[in-house]
C-alpha cells in the first residue's frame, strides 16, 4: 500500500521539479496547481481506503516496527491529510492573483509544497523522532514563506515566530530524548504498550509535559501563544491563510494523538492541566480578538480562542469530547482559512485590513458579504453551520460530564466570538465607505484572476455549508475517529505489523 | 409539510433570480408564498380544532437523535396561522413601502428566511431543530434592524439585539442540552409526557435559569426588554411583523410549549409571574414620556408580552384560555397598528407625534384602520381585544393569594396600554392639521389593505368569538397544561366584576391621555435617572468586557519577546518541577561509570567556554565561546564511542563560526540592555530550569534500560544493510525518511537564506 | 560520568535559557544554539553513554558491549537539521539588523500593538 506516502513523496517530487524551473514562474504556477490537484485525488482515495478498510500503514524499507518508521493512517490522519490538501488546493488556486512576482521568483511555490510535505508528514508518521523531523521541515518552510519579501513587519513578526517556535522544537528534542531513555523506543504504538506495560514512576508524567508544552506553542494555547498574534498578519494573504489553516492544527494533532496514544497513565491529572489550559485559551484567545481593530489580527486572535474549544475537547477525554474536537478541526481549518482569504480579497480591493479605513463593501459587493458571512457565523456557532455542531458536540460532551463552568465559558466566548465577528461585518461592509477612500472595484482584475481569487473563497463556503448539513456523516467520521482514538489497539496492531 | 416550512428558505434563494425580471414584479408575486404557507396550516383548522395532532418526521441526524419532527397542536397552529396571515400582509405592504428602493431584494431574502425559521420554531418537536431555526430568527432580525446600515444607529440596535438574543440563545442551547441529559429525549412531546422527571432531576434549577434565560431575552423581559425599542430602527414592516406580531412570541411560545413539563414547578410559575408582571408595569410606565409612534407602540408590545408571561405563569384553565386570545388579538391589533405608523410615517416624513395631528380628512381609511385596532387594543366590546382583555381579568381575579394586589397592577399597566393606543390611534388623526416635512396623502392600495383585513378579522374574531375561538380552545389539544380545557369563549358574559374593571381601566387610560402635559412632569424625572434603566447596565457590561479585554490583551501581548519567553519558561519548569515532585519518589540516583582526569578538565572547559558565550562583552568573544562549547562537544562524541558525531559536529561547528563571524563582522559594538534586577531574575529562572533538566537527565540516565531496536540495528546492520557502520547504516537505511527530510531542512534553509538576502520590500 | 553529562547539560542549557531572556537577537540565537548542544548531549547521555566502543559491527565485540547506535543517528540528524536554521537564523538577523537599525528586541514591537 504506496498510497501512505504519496502525501510526503508527491509535494516533495513537485518541489524538486519546481527547484529545476526555477527560472519559469508561470511553470511552477501550473505545476503547483497540478502538483496540489494530484494530492488531493490521492488524499480521497487514502481517506476512502481508511474509511473502507481500517488502519493503513506502511512499514518503509520493509524494515519491522518498531525498527525502522512507520507511516500510518487512521482516521484522524486521513482526514487531517485530507484538509490539508484541499487547503493546499486552494491556496494554490488564490495565489494566483494574490502573491506578487518578486515573492514568485524567490522560491514561493517550491517553499508551499515543502510546508505542505512536513505537515502531512506529521499527520502520517508513527514515529516520535519521526515526526519531530516533520516538524522541522514545517517549521523551516514556514519560516522562509513568513519573512519572504523582507519587509520590516515580517522581518520582526519572523523573529518572535522563529525564536518561540525554535524554543518548541528544542523541548521536543530533549523529550524525545528522555523517551527513548526510559523506553528504549521511538515508534508512537510500541511507545503506548511500553509504557502501559511498565506503567509510569512519574518520569512518564514528566516528560509528557515536555511534550504537553512543545506541541502547546505550536498550537498556541495559553499561556504560550505569543509567536502567533505577532506574525500571522504580516505576510502576504495566501501566506497567511494556510498558516491560519493548517499550522496551529498540527500542534493540536500531534497532542491528540500523543495524549491518547502515549500518554494515558496518568491521565486525569493531564486531562486536567489541558482542560484548565483550555479555558484560558479561549477567554484570553477571544479578549485578544475584541481588543483589535485590523481585520487579519482579529482572525488571528480568534484561532488561539478556537483552538481552546478543540482542546477542551481532549481535556474532556470522553468519545463525544474528542469527537468534537476532530469535528472541529475539520471546521476550523476550512472556515478560517476561508475567513483569510477573504480578508485578502478585501485588501485587494481596498488596500488595507484597518477597518477604520474600510467601509460600504456591502452596498457595491453584497456577494462579497454573503461569502463572507457564511464562514463568519459558522465561526461564531450559528446554526445549521458547521461550526455549530462543532460547538454543540463540544458544549454536549462538556455537560455530559458536569463541566457546567466550563461550558458557561466556552458560551460566553461564543458570544464575544459572534461579536468580533459582526465588528468586521459593521466596519468592512455595513458602514458607508470613509470619505476619501477610492472607489471599489475590480477593475485591477481580469477575468480569470477574478475567477482565481473568488473560486476557492465560493468553494470553501460551500464547504462550510456542506458540512453543516450532512453533520450525520461527518460527525460519524469524527465518532469512529474518537473511538479509533481512545481504543488504538488496531492503530497498533497495524502499526506494529501484526494481524 | 417540510416544503413549506422551508419554503421561505426557498424564496430566499430565489428571489435574486425573479428580481433579475424586475422589482416591481418580484414584490407583486412575492406575497402568494407566504399566502400558499397560511392556507396550508389554514387547511388543518377542523383536524387540529377535532382534537387531533399532526406529527411528521424527516430524519436528517439519526446518531445524534436530531431530526426534523414536526408537530402541530392547537399552540402550533395558532402561532404558523398568526405568522404566515401577518406575513402575506408584511409582504403586500413592503412591496409599496419599500418602492423604488434598491434594497427590496435584500429586504424579501431577509424577511423570507425569518419567516421560515419562525415557522420552525412554532412547528418543531424537537428541541434542536427549533433552536437551529430560533437562532437563524435572530441573525435575519439583526439584519432587518440593521436595514439602513449606513446610520450607526441602526448598526448599534442591531447589534444590541443580536447580543442579547444570542446571549440567551447560548443558555437556551445549554438548557437544551441538559434537558436532554435529563430525559433522555430531544423530542418535545416526549418531554412533556415526564413532568415528574423534569422536575425531580438535580439539573433541573439550572435548566430553568438557562431556558428563561433564553426566553427571556427573546420575548424582552425585564431586565432584558431594552434591545426591543432600539430595534424600531428597522423599516416599520420589519417592526410589525418581528417585533410586535411574531419574533418576540418565540419565547412565549417556547415558555407556553414547555409548559406541561415544567409547569408544576413553584420555581418555574414564580419566576414567570414576577418577571412577566415586572416587565407588564414598567414597560408601561416608561411608555408614557415616548413621542415616537414606533417606541410608543414597542412599550406596549413589551407590556403585553409582559402580561402573556404572566398568565402563563398563572397557569390556571382560564389564564390558558385568556392567554390564546390574547395573544391572537394583540398580533392583529398590534400589527395593523404599527402598520398604520409606517404609513403616517410614509406619507407625513415623521413619526414625532407631537408634530401630527388632524390627519383625518387626508387619510380617511388609514383613520378607520387605527380607530378599529386602537378600541380593540383598548378592549372595546365587539372587537376580539375585548374578549382578550376581560379573560385575563378573570383570571387575575381567580388567583388566590395574589389576586388582589395583581389584578391592581394589570390594571394600573393596561391604563397605558390605553393612553399608548390613544396617542397612535386617534391622536394624529383628530384635532387641527400640521404641516408635516412630506404633504401627506391617503396610502395607496397595497399599503391600506393589509392592515384593513388584520383590523376586520380583530372585529369578526369579537363577534364570532364563540365560534371559531371556542372550538380551538376547548376541543384541540392546546399543549400549554396537559388537561383539554372547557371554557366556553364568547363575546358578552354580561355585567360583571371584570366588565366594571375593563371600563374603569379604559376612562383611566383616556384621563392619563388628555392629562398627558401635567403628568409628564412627574415621569420625565424618574425615567431620565439612568440607573434604573437596564440598557445602562448593557452599555456597563459591554464596555466593561471590551476595556477589560484590551487590558488584559496589552499585558498578555505586549510585544516583549523576552517576557513570551519568560512567560513559557517559567510555565514549562513549574509544571515540570511540580510534576516531578507529585509524581516521583525518589530513589537511589545512579551517578554512572567513572570519569578520567582530561574529561574533567574537557568538562571545565566547556563549562568556562559556556560562560563565555554568556558573559562576553563583544560579540567575537561571544562566539570564541561559542565554538569552544561546540569542539568540546565534539571531542566528547570522540570518547563516547560516537565518531561520527565528532566528526559532523567539528565541521559544523567551524562553519557556524566561519557564518557567525561574517555576519556579524562588520557590526557595532554589543550593547547591554538590561537592569542588574533583571539580570538576576532570568539568572534565578535559567538557573532553576538548568537544574531541573540536570536532575532529569541525572535520573533518567541512571535508570536500567534495555534497548531492543539497539539489539536488532547491530544484529541486521550487515545482514541487511550491507554496512559495518551502524549508525550509517541507520541514517541511509533503517531511518532514511528522516535523512530525507533532513535534506529537505537544509534545502529549504538554502532557499531561504537566498531570498532574505536578495529580496527587499516595504511595508504598504 | 552520568554525573557529569548530567552538569555539563544543566548548564548548557541554564546558560541557553539565560541567553534567549535577553534583548540582543544575537544572544538569543547563541542561547538557541547553546540549548541545542544541550539537547544533543542530552540524547547521548540518556541513550546510555558507552567509552570507546564505536559500533562498527566488524570490530567483533560483544553486541551489548557497543555504544547504542540510535541515539547518535538522532543526534546527527538533529544537528544538520540545527545548521540549517542556524544558517537562516543569522542571515534573518542580519536582515532584520539592516531593516531595523537596532539589534535590541525591544524596538521591535511593531506588528504586537494594537493599532
Amino acid at each position: 500500500m504506496n498510497l501512505i506516502v504519496l502525501p510526503v513523496i508527491l509535494p516533495l517530487l513537485f518541489a524538486v521539479i519546481m527547484l529545476f524551473a526555477w527560472k519559469y514562474i508561470s511553470l511552477q504556477r501550473i505545476l503547483n496547481l497540478v502538483g496540489s490537484l494530484i494530492l488531493l485525488i490521492v488524499s480521497v482515495l487514502l481517506f476512502t481506503t481508511v474509511l473502507s478498510d481500517g488502519v493503513q500503514s506502511l512499514h518503509l524499507g520493509n524494515w519491522k516496527a518498531p525498527f525502522g518508521i512507520v507511516f500510518a493512517a487512521d482516521i484522524l490522519s486521513s482526514v487531517m491529510v485530507l484538509i490539508s490538501s484541499i487547503i493546499a488546493f486552494t491556496t494554490a488556486l488564490y495565489s494566483f492573483s494574490t502573491i506578487d512576482n518578486e515573492r514568485e521568483s524567490f522560491g514561493y511555490y517550491p517553499l508551499l509544497n515543502t510546508l505542505i510535505m512536513g505537515i502531512n508528514g506529521a499527520f502520517l508518521t508513527g514515529d516520535v523522532f519521526n515526526l519531530y523531523v516533520w516538524f522541522e521541515v514545517m517549521l523551516i518552510s514556514s519560516f522562509v514563506l513568513l519573512v519572504l519579501g523582507g519587509t520590516r513587519n515580517q522581518l520582526e513578526g519572523g523573529i518572535k515566530y522563529f525564536t518561540l517556535n525554535l524554543i518548541s522544537s528544542a523541548f521536543f528534542l530533549a523529550a524525545v530524548g528522555l523517551l527513548y531513555g526510559l523506553t528504549g523506543t521511538l515508534n508512537m504504538a510500541d511507545l503506548s504498550e511500553k509504557i502501559k506495560l511498565a506503567g509510569d514512576n512519574g518520569l512518564i508524567t514528566v516528560i509528557s509535559i515536555f511534550f504537553l508544552i512543545s506541541f502547546g506553542i505550536k498550537s498556541a494555547v495559553f499561556p504560550l501563544y505569543f509567536w502567533l498574534p505577532s506574525s500571522y498578519h504580516t505576510p502576504p494573504s495566501p501566506v497567511s491563510a494556510i498558516f491560519a489553516g493548517l499550522l496551529t492544527k498540527v500542534g493540536v494533532y500531534s497532542l491528540i494523538r500523543m495524549f491518547t496514544l502515549v500518554f494515558t497513565v496518568n491521565s486525569e491529572f493531564l486531562t486536567n492541566i489541558i482542560l484548565i489550559v483550555a479555558v484560558f485559551t479561549m477567554v484570553t484567545g477571544v479578549f485578544g480578538a475584541a481588543s483589535q481593530n485590523e481585520i487579519r489580527k482579529i482572525l488571528s486572535f480568534h484561532i488561539i480562542s478556537q483552538i481552546g474549544y478543540m482542546i477542551m475537547g481532549l481535556g474532556l477525554y470522553s468519545v463525544l469530547g474528542i469527537a468534537g474536537a476532530v469535528f472541529y478541526l475539520i471546521h476550523h481549518i476550512i472556515v478560517k482559512t476561508n475567513l483569510f482569504f477573504i480578508g485578502g480579497l478585501i485588501q485587494k480591493l481596498q488596500g488595507t485590513y484597518e477597518l477604520k479605513k474600510l467601509g460600504g463593501l456591502y452596498k457595491v459587493y453584497p456577494i462579497i458579504g454573503l461569502l463572507f458571512l457564511i464562514p463568519a457565523l459558522s465561526l461564531a456557532g450559528i446554526p445549521p453551520l458547521s461550526g455549530f455542531w462543532a460547538k454543540f458536540l463540544i458544549v454536549k460532551a462538556g455537560l455530559e460530564l458536569q463541566e457546567i463552568l466550563v461550558v458557561v465559558i466556552s458560551l460566553f466566548v461564543s458570544l464575544l466570538t459572534l461579536f468580533s465577528m459582526t465588528k468586521i461585518w459593521n466596519e468592512v461592509f455595513w458602514k458607508p465607505a470613509p470619505k476619501d477612500n477610492p472607489e471599489i472595484s475590480f477593475k485591477h482584475f481580469t477575468l480569470s484572476k477574478k475567477i482565481m481569487i473568488f473560486s476557492p473563497i465560493v468553494f470553501l463556503a460551500i464547504l462550510t455549508v456542506i458540512i453543516g448539513f450532512s453533520v450525520e456523516e461527518v460527525f460519524q467520521i469524527a465518532n469512529q475517529s474518537a473511538n479509533e482514538l481512545l481504543n488504538p489497539i488496531n492503530y497498533i496492531n497495524k502499526v506494529l505489523g501484526r494481524f | 409539510m417540510l416544503f413549506f416550512v422551508l419554503l421561505g428558505f426557498i424564496t430566499a434563494v430565489l428571489v435574486p433570480l425573479i428580481k433579475k425580471i424586475s422589482d416591481n414584479f418580484l414584490s407583486w408575486i412575492i406575497p402568494i408564498i407566504p399566502a400558499s404557507i397560511f392556507f396550508y396550516f389554514a387547511s388543518f383548522y377542523y383536524q387540529i380544532a377535532d382534537g387531533e395532532v399532526i406529527k411528521v418526521s424527516y430524519s436528517w441526524i439519526p446518531s445524534l437523535g436530531i431530526n426534523f419532527d414536526f408537530y402541530i397542536d392547537g399552540l402550533s397552529l395558532v402561532f404558523a396561522m398568526i405568522i404566515s396571515l401577518v406575513g402575506t400582509v408584511v409582504y403586500l405592504y413592503a412591496g409599496s413601502y419599500l418602492k423604488g428602493d434598491t434594497r427590496l431584494s435584500k429586504f424579501y431574502i431577509y424577511i423570507s428566511i425569518f419567516m421560515s425559521s419562525m415557522i420552525g420554531v412554532v412547528t418543531s418537536d424537537n428541541l434542536m431543530t427549533l433552536f437551529i431555526f430560533w437562532e437563524l430568527t435572530s441573525i435575519s432580525s439583526y439584519l432587518l434592524i440593521g436595514f439602513n446600515h449606513e446610520k450607526e444607529s441602526s448598526r448599534y440596535s442591531a447589534l444590541q439585539a443580536l447580543l442579547v438574543t444570542g446571549l440567551g440563545g447560548l443558555a437556551l442551547l445549554a438548557g437544551f442540552i441538559l434537558l436532554y441529559i435529563t430525559t433522555g429525549t430531544w423530542d418535545i412531546s416526549e418531554i412533556n409526557k415526564m413532568p415528574a422527571e423534569v422536575i425531580g432531576s438535580s439539573y433541573f434549577f439550572l435548566i430553568v435559569i438557562f431556558i428563561l434565560l433564553g426566553t427571556f431575552t427573546k420575548s424582552a423581559q425585564f431586565p432584558f426588554h431594552f434591545w426591543l425599542p432600539n430595534a424600531m430602527e428597522a423599516p416599520t414592516p420589519v417592526s410589525a411583523y418581528l417585533h410586535s406580531a411574531t419574533m418576540v412570541k418565540a419565547g412565549i411560545y417556547l415558555m407556553a410549549r414547555l409548559n406541561p413539563a415544567f409547569g408544576n414547578s413553584i420555581l418555574w410559575n414564580d419566576l414567570l409571574l414576577v418577571f412577566g408582571t415586572a416587565t407588564m408595569l414598567f414597560a408601561a410606565v416608561l411608555s408614557f414620556k415616548q413621542t415616537d409612534l414606533k417606541k410608543l407602540l414597542a412599550y406596549s408590545t413589551l407590556s403585553v408580552l409582559g402580561t402573556l408571561t404572566m398568565l402563563i405563569g398563572i397557569g390556571s384553565d382560564l389564564a390558558i384560555k385568556a392567554f390564546i386570545i390574547y395573544l391572537i388579538a394583540h398580533s392583529l391589533y398590534k400589527g395593523t397598528l404599527f402598520l398604520v405608523a409606517g404609513i403616517i410615517d410614509h406619507e407625513t416624513g415623521t413619526r414625532n407625534i407631537e408634530k401630527l395631528s388632524g390627519l383625518r380628512k387626508l387619510m380617511p381609511i388609514t383613520m378607520i384602520i387605527a380607530v378599529a385596532a386602537s378600541l380593540s387594543k383598548m378592549g372595546i366590546i365587539p372587537l376580539v381585544g375585548f374578549v382578550g382583555k376581560e379573560t385575563v381579568y378573570a383570571s387575575v381575579l381567580e388567583l388566590p393569594i395574589f389576586g388582589n394586589y395583581l389584578i391592581v397592577i394589570t390594571i394600573l399597566a393596561n391604563m397605558f396600554v390605553v393612553y399608548i393606543t390613544a396617542m397612535v390611534g386617534f391622536r394624529p388623526f383628530f384635532g387641527k392639521l400640521k404641516s408635516t416635512p412630506k404633504n401627506p396623502h391617503e396610502a395607496p392600495f397595497r399599503m391600506w389593505s393589509g392592515p384593513m383585513f388584520l383590523a376586520l378579522s380583530g372585529l369578526v374574531l369579537g363577534i364570532f368569538s364563540s365560534l371559531f375561538l371556542n372550538k380551538l380552545i376547548n376541543s384541540s389539544e392546546l399543549g400549554i397544561i396537559s388537561e383539554r380545557l372547557n371554557i366556553p369563549v364568547k363575546l358578552w358574559h354580561g355585567f360583571n366584576l371584570e366588565l366594571l374593571l375593563s371600563t374603569i381601566t379604559v376612562l383611566l387610560g383616556l384621563f392619563l391621555y388628555f392629562k398627558r402635559e401635567y403628568f409628564l412632569k412627574f415621569v420625565a424625572s424618574f425615567s431620565s435617572v439612568k440607573f434604573v434603566q437596564p440598557s445602562y447596565y448593557y452599555q456597563f457590561i459591554f464596555d466593561g468586557t471590551l476595556s477589560l479585554a484590551k487590558y488584559i490583551t496589552s499585558k498578555i501581548q505586549n510585544g516583549y519577546l523576552r517576557f513570551y519567553i519568560l512567560v513559557i519558561l517559567l510555565t514549562t519548569f513549574s509544571l515540570i518541577a511540580y510534576t516531578l515532585h507529585t509524581f516521583y519518589s525518589f530513589n537511589e540516583i545512579n551517578i554512572g561509570g567513572s570519569v578520567s582526569v582530561y574529561e574533567v578538565i574537557l568538562a571545565f572547559i566547556l563549562i568556562i567556554s559556556t560562560l563565555l558565550a554568556v558573559s562576553a562583552k563583544s560579540r567575537l568573544a561571544a562566539i570564541v565561546g561559542l565554538g569552544g562549547v561546540g569542539y568540546v562537544i565534539a571531542l566528547f562524541f570522540l570518547i563516547y564511542s560516537a565518531p561520527d558525531l565528532a566528526m559532523t559536529q567539528f565541521s559544523i561547528e567551524t562553519l557556524t563560526v566561519i557564518l557567525f563571524v561574517l555576519v556579524i563582522y562588520k557590526l557595532p559594538k554589543y550593547l547591554s540592555f538590561s537592569s542588574t534586577t533583571r539580570r538576576i531574575r532570568d539568572i534565578i529562572v535559567a538557573s532553576f530550569a538548568g537544574l531541573t533538566m540536570f536532575f532529569l537527565v541525572l535520573v533518567i540516565s541512571g535508570t536500567s534500560l534495555t534497548s531492543e531496536l539497539k539489539e536488532y540495528f547491530i544484529a541486521e546492520s550487515y545482514p541487511s544493510g550491507k554496512g559495518l557502520n551502524v549508525v550509517n547504516v541507520i541514517l541511509v537505511d533503517f531511518r532514511a525518511l528522516d535523512t530525507l527530510g533532513e535534506i529537505t531542512v537544509l534545502a529549504v534553509a538554502a532557499i531561504g537564506v537566498y531570498s532574505l538576502l536578495k529580496l527587499r520590500k516595504k511595508d504598504n | 560520568m552520568n554525573l557529569l553529562f548530567a552538569v555539563m547539560i544543566g548548564v548548557l542549557y541554564g546558560a541557553g535559557f539565560y541567553l534567549i531572556l535577553r534583548r540582543s537577537f544575537v544572544k538569543v540565537l547563541i542561547g538557541l544554539i547553546l540549548l541545542a548542544h544541550g539537547a544533543n548531549l542530552l540524547i547521548l547521555t540518556v541513550g546510555r553513554l558507552t567509552k570507546g566502543n564505536p559500533v562498527f559491527v566488524n570490530s567483533g565485540t560483544d553486541a551489548t558491549a557497543f555504544a547504542d547506535p540510535l541515539p547518535q543517528a538522532l543526534i546527527l540528524t538533529a544537528i544538520v537539521i540545527g545548521f540549517g536554521i542556524q544558517a537562516f537564523a543569522l542571515v534573518l538577523f542580519k536582515r532584520a539588523y539592516k531593516t531595523a537599525k537596532t539589534d535590541d528586541l525591544d524596538e521591535m514591537r511593531n506588528t504586537d500593538l494594537s493599532s
